[in-house]
């Protein structure tokens, strides 16, 4: 079963995420609201996915998907924000995302981006 | 000097936006218009963004033009359109201003864009706008003109509608010739 894990600090759009993935097929899904929860979460889970928000409470989205990128350099993690900063989407991919979700997302580009991704 | 000088058209630079260095997220098919019933019309943004962001499957460039009732600036800050002309559905005068009841306008620029661009994309939002200010069958026949363009070409069209605003024959009738993608609702 593929695992996601969801970092973002907004429980709102944590709840729709997970709704969304859910009825995209997968149920295996961990949330964690800022870079410390975060990147234990990530240790713990192994997620096969993981979806950052590029703005968090202290450390930020660059910060935490380097983090992620150092403990496992196999990581698919995906960025999000809810604006298209062309600066950011570049830091994030330069940092190793493998791509970019703008929020809210929605099932078409979230499905997209989970096939295209998969190994 | 005489007040009927040619007037110079106004030079706009290439319209391509910069790659993103990411995904194409959206499939919209050639020659196809698209309702998608939405609201916000998050995922109709997104999709135009999206394709005026990345190249296709054949790694080319796809350019976009945006008619909308919010305003330019904040479009362009929100889902980083630099290049993209975008129009303003308003009861204003200026540059890039489209008035709601020049449904000659809206369609001329509309058409002349498919010509220019035949594999471009149109996002057509503030329909409710266009409709609250015209008759319905008139704004209908725009978009039936634009359809039948876009059909001719390898252009698409994103129309977001907001399926409260229209009674069941309206919605029926706009999307008679369009592909139709409704927006599940989260949360309920």
């Amino acid at each position: 079963m593929v695992k996601i894990l969801v970092v973002d600090d907004s429980d709102a759009f944590r709840k729709v995420m997970i709704e969304l993935l859910v009825r995209a097929g997968f149920h295996d899904v961990k949330e964690a609201g800022d870079f410390e929860s975060g990147v234990e979460a990530f240790r713990r889970e192994k997620p096969d996915f993981t979806f950052v928000d590029m703005i968090l409470p202290g450390k930020s989205g660059v910060e935490l998907t380097k983090e992620l990128l150092t403990i496992e350099p196999k990581a698919t993690v995906i960025a999000m924000s809810s604006i298209i900063n062309k600066t950011m989407i570049r830091l994030s991919l330069d940092a190793g995302a493998k791509d970019f979700l703008l929020k809210p997302t929605n099932t078409i580009a979230l499905s997209s981006v989970l096939v295209m991704w998969s190994d | 000097m005489s007040l009927f000088l040619f007037k110079k058209p106004r030079e706009r630079k290439s319209i391509k936006e910069p790659g993103l260095g990411i995904s194409r997220k959206y499939q919209l098919l050639e020659g196809r218009s698209y309702v998608i019933e939405e609201s916000p019309p998050d995922i109709s943004f997104d999709a135009f963004a999206n394709m005026v962001s990345t190249p296709d499957d054949k790694g080319k460039k796809t350019v976009g033009m945006m008619v909308t009732r919010q305003h330019p600036d904040l479009v362009r800050q929100k889902y980083g359109l630099d290049q993209t002309p975008i129009y303003w559905l308003a009861t204003r005068t200026g540059e890039d201003i489209i008035s709601p009841t020049n449904l000659g306008i809206l369609t001329h620029t509309m058409i002349k864009f498919v010509e220019e661009h035949p594999s471009g994309v149109i996002l057509l939002d503030g329909i409710e706008y266009l409709v609250s200010n015209n008759d319905f069958n008139k704004v209908l026949r725009v978009l039936d003109q634009v359809n039948d363009h876009i059909s001719q070409s390898r252009s698409r069209m994103i129309l977001p509608v907001d399926p409260r605003a229209f009674e069941q024959k309206e919605l029926a009738l706009l999307e008679r010739n369009m592909e139709k993608i409704v927006s599940p609702a989260v949360g309920k």
